[in-house]
């Protein structure tokens, strides 16, 4: 990392960090307005991630110039576009509070990783492992997105089930909205997940030519992958919908994010430069 | 003087009340006629289903506040009993404050609402056709105004519904997000079903249908809404395409059970359904909420956000009292610089600042001068200060005596910039 992409990676995480601040107080003192400002600051911090990765691009020389640290900034970047992007269609900014703490996360353990580059083997590094990394990067923040709006969704059911109709009701975004986020969601990040595979699945077969098909990650994002293709397929053929497909999408994220890390760090695979 | 005379629902009957809004209807002349009464210099009055009052601007003891109030029972044809215990009259703080809380609408029937606030435009906007108000009155009227907006924006006063009918909008749209294009199901056809549905096709819900036992009256229903009838034996094909249900039936037992709203969510693919059963004995089986994405609010419920939000708007009110208290000192102390003495004072004290400060900057020449003739300038320059601000000064203490500087006094301080 450069200076100045670190320049503009501090008051990204500064811009983050603050927006999550802004947004769990709006949860509490439940006024749109915190939210709105919030979402105004989380915007600073998309813009500046967004200068310093257009930097980073620039000065890597090719592909291999990327580092674990970069990565995971892809990965805030694109749940914070992607979460503003749909800011301007749905006007969910209390969704915020949900999204934001994701997003500082994945820039916390950024700024905790070295600054080693080169992670990815030349050998591997062309078009295609671009298209497969950036494609399941933004299916997965697709995915952030609607376990965050199904998590939204259950409070607020909760709330209007149990007759607890006060300020924090008036605050939240419909069960409506939640829903249709919820499932914009799944339905992108399942599109593009696909996508990413495919990618990733023609430039290992026809490319390098390696042994990935008995890579864990392989297995088990293909599995996740099943699994949302079955709860896509319950909604549209026999409508489940609301609180059990915000249950099921949240408790399917948490159990990819977690294989994640265990295969990770646990167990042998090509994609250890992630 | 602000003198304020009138009554409200607080203070008469609705008996009186009518009596004197039908006295206070059509009559264009009425702002012409208020500042024939004695004294009256400028006046507006206001008048709607809750309230009658005039507001006016008139000469200290002129006895301009009984024209007022006589004029009053005149016109609303009030016995002296009658007028003795329904007219309440306000003069200055009083009168200002009483007016602040009308606008902010602190002063209602129900209290935050905001249709008040429009009605004081219009009366406002008469009387300004008719050339009724002055420098005081439009000032008033316009910090009214403000204190009206600046509770609306900075308290919770009218944040929540506080009807039933209205809770239940927001209800769904809580659970719908827009309304627009949901279908609504009307069973029985009672009063208060009817309410909701209006509402609710105010904010854009479609498609009525309603399902009642007697076909003439939901015939009716339905025709009024543009609608369709159905009978209550087809209603289990109407709850499959309803978003909104709204029941009001005379039923002794339920008419929608928990079997039939599952077989619904089945054949509408778990869409959102919303249950509004306002009915005693209720129509809607309560085992029907325990179902995923159904809800029901029964008349309890919706009678319990209302309470609520009342709470609410008490809690907001004395946060409104604050600001109303705010806005009332603002306005008097600019009635208090109307007055012909401090503006005369205001004014000379301007006129000898400028006076010091220019020959200040003029010192270094001046100071070349004989001291004989440095002193016959200064004089000069006094002197030609002093004869144009005589006339400006003599008209203000002359209107002053008269009660009537209030306007002039107005121009000079605009003119002079002595609020600067």
């Amino acid at each position: 990392m450069t200076d100045l992409e670190f320049l503009l990676f501090v008051p990204a995480c500064v811009c983050v960090g603050a927006a999550t601040g802004g947004y769990l107080l709006s949860l509490i003192v439940k006024k749109v307005q915190v939210a709105r400002v919030s979402t105004w600051i989380l915007t600073a911090g998309f813009a500046f991630l967004t200068l310093g990765l257009i930097l980073a691009a620039f000065s890597a020389q090719g592909w291999g110039g990327f580092g674990s640290r970069h990565l995971l900034s892809v990965y805030a970047w694109a749940v914070s576009g992607l979460y503003l992007a749909l800011q301007f269609k749905t006007r969910t900014r209390v969704l915020g509070a949900f999204i934001a703490p994701v997003i500082l996360v994945f820039l916390i353990v950024a700024a905790g990783q070295g600054s080693e580059k080169n992670l990815i083997p030349p050998a591997w590094q062309g078009w295609l492992t671009v298209a497969h990394l950036v494609l399941a990067i933004a299916g997965e923040a697709l995915f952030v997105l609607a376990s965050a709006a199904g998590a939204m969704f259950i409070l607020q059911n909760r709330l209007i089930k149990h007759k607890k109709t006060g300020s924090m009701i008036r605050f939240l975004p419909s069960l409506s909205d939640l829903d249709r986020i919820n499932h914009i969601g799944l339905l992108g990040g399942f599109v593009l997940l696909t996508l990413g595979m495919v990618g990733g699945s023609v430039y290992a077969a026809f490319v390098w030519e390696g042994t990935w098909a008995s890579d864990p990650k392989v297995i088990w994002t293909f599995a996740v992958w099943a699994v949302y293709g079955i709860l896509l397929h319950q909604r549209l053929a026999i409508g489940w919908r609301g609180v059990r497909m915000a249950v099921l999408s949240g408790t399917v994220f948490l159990l990819f994010a977690v294989s994640a890390l265990v295969i990770r760090f646990c167990l042998p695979t090509i994609h250890s430069f992630i | 003087m602000i003198v304020l005379v009138g009554l409200n629902h607080k203070t008469a009957p609705l008996a009186v009340r009518e009596r004197l809004f039908a006295g206070c209807q059509d009559l264009a002349d009425l702002p012409a006629d208020l500042l024939s009464q004695g004294g009256v210099r400028e006046a507006m009055y206001l008048s709607t289903c809750n309230r009658v009052e005039l507001l006016a601007s008139v000469e200290e003891d002129s006895g301009a506040e009984t024209a007022l109030t006589d004029y009053l029972a005149r016109r609303g044809a009030l016995r002296r009993e009658e007028a003795e215990s329904c007219l309440f009259l306000y003069r200055d703080e009083e009168a200002i404050r009483h007016l602040f809380r009308v606008t902010s609408s602190l002063d209602s029937l129900v209290m935050g609402e905001a249709q008040i606030l429009g009605q004081v435009k219009d009366a406002y906007r008469q009387a300004l056709a008719k050339n009724a108000t002055g420098v005081a009155l439009n000032r008033l009227l316009h910090r009214a105004f403000r204190t009206a907006k600046r509770v609306r924006t900075e308290t919770g006063i009218a944040a929540n519904p506080v009807s039933v009918s209205f809770a239940a909008v927001e209800l769904a749209k809580k659970i719908f997000g827009t309304l627009a294009g949901k279908k609504l199901l009307v069973i029985g056809a009672g009063e208060m079903a009817e309410l909701t549905c209006t509402h609710l096709i105010g904010n854009g819900a479609e498609e009525i249908t309603v399902a009642n036992r007697s076909a003439a009256q939901g015939t009716a229903l339905a025709e009024k809404f543009h609608g369709r009838a159905v009978s209550l034996t087809a209603l289990d094909e109407a709850l499959g395409d309803a978003d909104i249900v709204i029941s009001s039936t005379g039923a002794p037992s339920y008419i929608v059970t928990e079997a039939m709203a599952s077989r619904c969510l089945r054949k509408r693919k778990n869409r959102l359904l919303f249950f509004i059963d306002i009915a005693v004995p209720r129509d809607i089986d309560p085992a029907v909420d325990a179902l995923e994405n159904v809800f029901l609010y029964n008349i309890d419920d919706l009678q319990g956000i209302v309470d609520e939000n009342i709470k609410n708007r008490r809690r907001e009110a004395l946060r409104a009292e604050a600001i109303v208290t705010e806005e009332v000192a603002n306005y008097l102390n600019w009635l208090r610089e109307l007055e012909a003495v401090p503006t005369i004072v205001s004014l000379r004290s301007k006129a000898d600042g400028i006076v010091r400060r220019e020959l200040e900057k003029a010192g270094y020449w001046l100071t070349g001068l004989p001291e004989g003739d440095r002193e016959k300038v200064e004089a000069l320059v006094h002197g030609i200060v002093n004869k144009i601000l005589h006339a400006p000064m003599a008209v203000m203490k002359e209107e002053s005596a008269e009660f009537a500087s209030q306007d002039i006094v107005a121009a000079a301080r605009q003119l002079f910039r002595l609020d600067d």
